[in-house]
């Protein structure tokens, strides 16, 4: 296990400044801070809810104060992995909806592209704006070693997290001021103003002017609500719903005080099944009737476009390297995890006698759901997901378990490691790629837990990159 | 802005004085209950309570008797109640939430405070002791509130939209605490100008914060039912009063008008009211009957309401 504090029980550099602070702080000081800061979330009310779960209360997410850090030299390699992958999504969902190449090259079998859930067959042949299709992602990173930072998982549907990246932020610089004088930091607080410039380098077709910009909410019940409003608060454009928006004659309009108002780009977060009830799911009422034809006809822009999921797809997932070196003829910068197929019957078969040593994966799952990790699962369990495999062995995926690094938390009296990941957010617009030194580092709160989904029990940490 | 923004502005700040006017009415009925019961019209007034927030109905299914402490229960925390003060501090929030980035963190901080602390009280027990202090609370946020709203939002259309909300909502109190005791309290013609009568005009008063504001406007003489008639719906200084409302509201529709630059119903009609009422003095509307006058003017302003709705937020009048 790699701790990313401690090498064989002395301080890494990058930690040196950190540690002296945090052993210095009095006992009390670090729990009355702690207060100070759950309070300031919950007044701010940066909170988020859980699914299936019968008490709809708002949660407030977990932070613990004790920074995950950075240097300068990780960061480059990290920046060159996620931006690497978010060029490779990008041409691979532009072939896949047009020429698919990358099929006839044999790189990918087709049935994982045709049969997959998450391709949309309505947009064969669309040339969306610019050739982008998932404009903003979130690459989930884990670290095993001091030299290795592996990825996990690419989200370019409507990954959620950089609120918490930006506000985290905000909460450390108002507790521990005196840490950023003495330190070099990075700054997060430009994601905003990156994110509308990218928006709005997207610009449909019929669009001739300044585009107008607004995101599209599912509505204040939803999970990451907080965050669509802090974006929309940030970005300074509207935050809408479904109900808002109407289209006439293939043009989308938003209702306002005023009449109707032309709406060019839709940074949408909710999912390509509820975006419009008369081309996908017919019993959405969060979607906007005719919003669909509205962006074939090249009169609005939907980001991302719809039917980008296949590009996270677990399934699609284990081929990553393969994609990058197809379309960017390049090596990947960021390695992927070892990836057994149980659609192949060799991998099934090798899943199936070492199930527990690996983590069990549904290939459409998410957020931790449906999830298997053999070393500290039941026997009951075990052998229950060996018969889900056996049933539908095409719909899982498993892979070793990985040892995520750790970096202390602060506990009642003392410091503890627990397991992190980190999700930096790659923007790529038209012909520019920006991204934030930054991203959200999730924390396993539960003492040797590998899960750090917030919707299980996760929490999240300020993410500092040090600037030399 | 987004019509739904409008909307959610406007419903906000309806929630908010409602929770206030349902406070002031607990508070009075609470002083009568100290005060000892030597007239049987006093036991009315928890009734009246009900009736004045239109949930007289609601409470007797529920509850089938008229009982303080029921009462109490009912108009603070009972969430089946949709008029209770929580539930109008969670439905203040909940609009709010819909348009978070309408209002500046410091305007959604004081409302979600109040949405967070409510909880607090309801959790430590209620005790009909403790009822002063949480209206007190109630009050004191709802200034809080309105205060950072006035200190820290733009001056631009959606202030405007927050202030109909506001001024609608009184108008439309005023107007049924008024026609409540005028109707419900006296048994017969005989009790008007009579020491009882003048009791519970006195109580009135206090109900929606005047008592103090009356004397002074017209000096330590008797309280008179004119008087008085002309101080909650005539007078240009009383906050509480029906005209004032409704110059405010006249206020800010002549804003909106300008600004978007389009006339509409809504508009011609608040005008209309707003001179009449102008014009207006205390004996011509004895002479209409207070109750005719008040029960048209509850009418005129939910028509009014209607109208700008359809204007505003469902966009389908332009």
């Amino acid at each position: 296990m790699y701790n990313e504090a401690f090498d064989k029980k002395k301080i890494r550099k990058p930690y040196s400044n950190i540690m002296t602070w945090a052993n210095s702080l009095p006992q009390n000081t670090v729990i009355k801070k702690k207060l100070q800061a759950e309070n300031l979330f919950k007044k701010i009310g940066i909170t988020f809810s859980v699914y299936n779960n019968f008490d709809s209360a708002e949660r407030l997410i977990p932070f613990d104060m004790f920074p995950r850090i950075i240097t300068r030299m990780e960061w480059m390699k990290i920046q060159d992995g996620v931006t690497q992958r978010a060029l490779a999504i990008n041409a691979f969902l532009r072939d896949i909806y047009n020429k698919c190449e990358i099929v006839k090259a044999k790189k990918i079998p087709g049935y994982l592209i045709y049969k997959n859930p998450a391709y949309e067959i309505k947009m064969i042949g669309f040339k969306v704006p610019n050739n982008i299709y998932s404009p903003i992602i979130g690459t989930d990173i884990i670290r095993t070693d001091e030299k290795s930072f592996k990825v996990l998982e690419d989200n370019c549907r409507t990954p959620s997290g950089v609120s918490y990246m930006i506000e985290n932020r905000e909460i450390m610089m108002r507790m521990f001021p005196e840490l950023f004088q003495q330190l070099n930091i990075e700054p997060v607080e430009n994601y905003s103003s990156y994110l509308l410039d990218i928006l709005k380098s997207l610009a449909p077709k019929k669009c001739d002017k300044d585009p107008k910009v607004v995101i599209l909410t599912p509505g204040p019940l939803n999970s990451a609500y907080y965050e669509h409003s802090f974006l929309a608060d940030t970005m300074g454009i509207e935050l809408v719903q479904g109900t808002d928006l109407v289209v006439e004659n293939n043009v989308t309009y938003m209702r306002t005080t005023k009449g109707k108002e032309r709406v060019d780009i839709i940074y949408r977060r909710i999912d390509d099944d509820f975006i419009d009830p008369l081309s996908f799911n017919q019993s959405s009422v969060i979607g906007v009737p005719g919003l669909f034809d509205s962006y074939r006809s090249g009169n609005v822009n939907i980001c991302s476009a719809p039917g980008s999921g296949i590009a996270d797809d677990k399934a699609i997932y284990s081929y990553m390297p393969e994609i990058i070196r197809f379309y960017l003829g390049q090596e990947p910068i960021l390695p992927s995890i070892k990836t057994w197929r149980c659609g192949s019957e060799k991998d099934k078969n090798y899943v199936l006698s070492n199930l527990e040593k690996l983590v069990i994966k549904e290939v459409h799952g998410s957020g931790g759901y449906g999830m298997l990790i053999g070393n500290s699962a039941s026997k009951a369990k075990i052998n229950l997901f060996a018969k889900k495999i056996k049933l539908n062995p095409e719909n899982y995926i498993a892979q070793p378990i990985l040892d995520l690094s750790t970096v202390p938390i602060f506990k009642k009296d003392s410091l503890s490691p627990r397991h992190v990941d980190l999700r930096p957010f790659t923007l790529i617009g038209n012909r520019k790629i920006k991204l934030v030194a930054g991203g959200l580092t999730r924390v396993a709160l539960k003492d040797g837990s590998l899960v750090v989904n917030s919707s299980q029990g996760g929490g999240v940490k300020d993410t500092w990159v040090l600037r030399d | 802005m987004l019509s739904r923004t409008a909307e959610n502005l406007y419903w906000t700040a309806r929630y908010v004085e409602r929770a206030d006017s349902i406070a002031r009415l607990l508070e009075v009925a609470y002083r009568i209950h100290l005060i000892p019961n030597t007239h049987e019209g006093y036991m009315n007034e928890w009734e009246s309570i009900l009736q004045a927030s239109g949930i007289k109905e609601e409470y007797l299914t529920k509850y089938k008797e008229i009982n303080k402490d029921k009462i109490e229960y009912f108009l603070l925390f009972d969430e089946t109640n949709g008029s209770c003060i929580k539930s109008c501090i969670m439905n203040a929030r909940a609009n709010l939430k819909m348009v978070r980035t309408a209002v500046t963190l410091e305007v959604w901080n004081t409302v979600n405070s109040w949405y967070h602390d409510i909880g607090k009280y309801e959790k430590e027990k209620y005790n009909s002791k403790d009822l002063p202090e949480i209206l007190d609370w109630v009050k004191r946020q709802v200034n809080l509130i309105k205060g950072t709203i006035d200190n820290t939002q733009l001056i631009n259309d959606g202030f405007d939209f927050i202030r109909l909300g506001l001024y609608f909502e009184r108008a439309d109190f005023t107007a049924r605490i008024i026609d409540v005791k005028y109707f419900i309290l006296l048994p017969s013609s005989s009790y008007i100008g009579s020491q009882v009568d003048n009791f519970q005009w006195s109580l009135m008063l206090r109900s929606v914060s005047s008592y103090r504001g009356f004397k002074w406007a017209y000096g330590n003489s008797d309280i008179d039912y004119k008087k008085i008639i002309d101080f909650l719906i005539l007078s240009s200084i009383c906050p509480r009063s029906i005209f004032f409302a409704i110059d405010k509201i006249h206020h800010h529709m002549n804003r909106l008008v300008k600004y978007y630059n389009s006339s509409n119903k809504a508009h011609k009609k608040i005008q209309t009211i707003y001179k009449g009422l102008r014009k207006s003095n205390a004996d011509q509307i004895i002479e209409f009957g207070l109750h005719e006058f008040l029960t048209k003017f509850i009418d005129d302003i939910s028509a009014i309401y209607n109208d700008l709705e359809n204007v505003y937020f469902l966009g389908t009048d332009k």
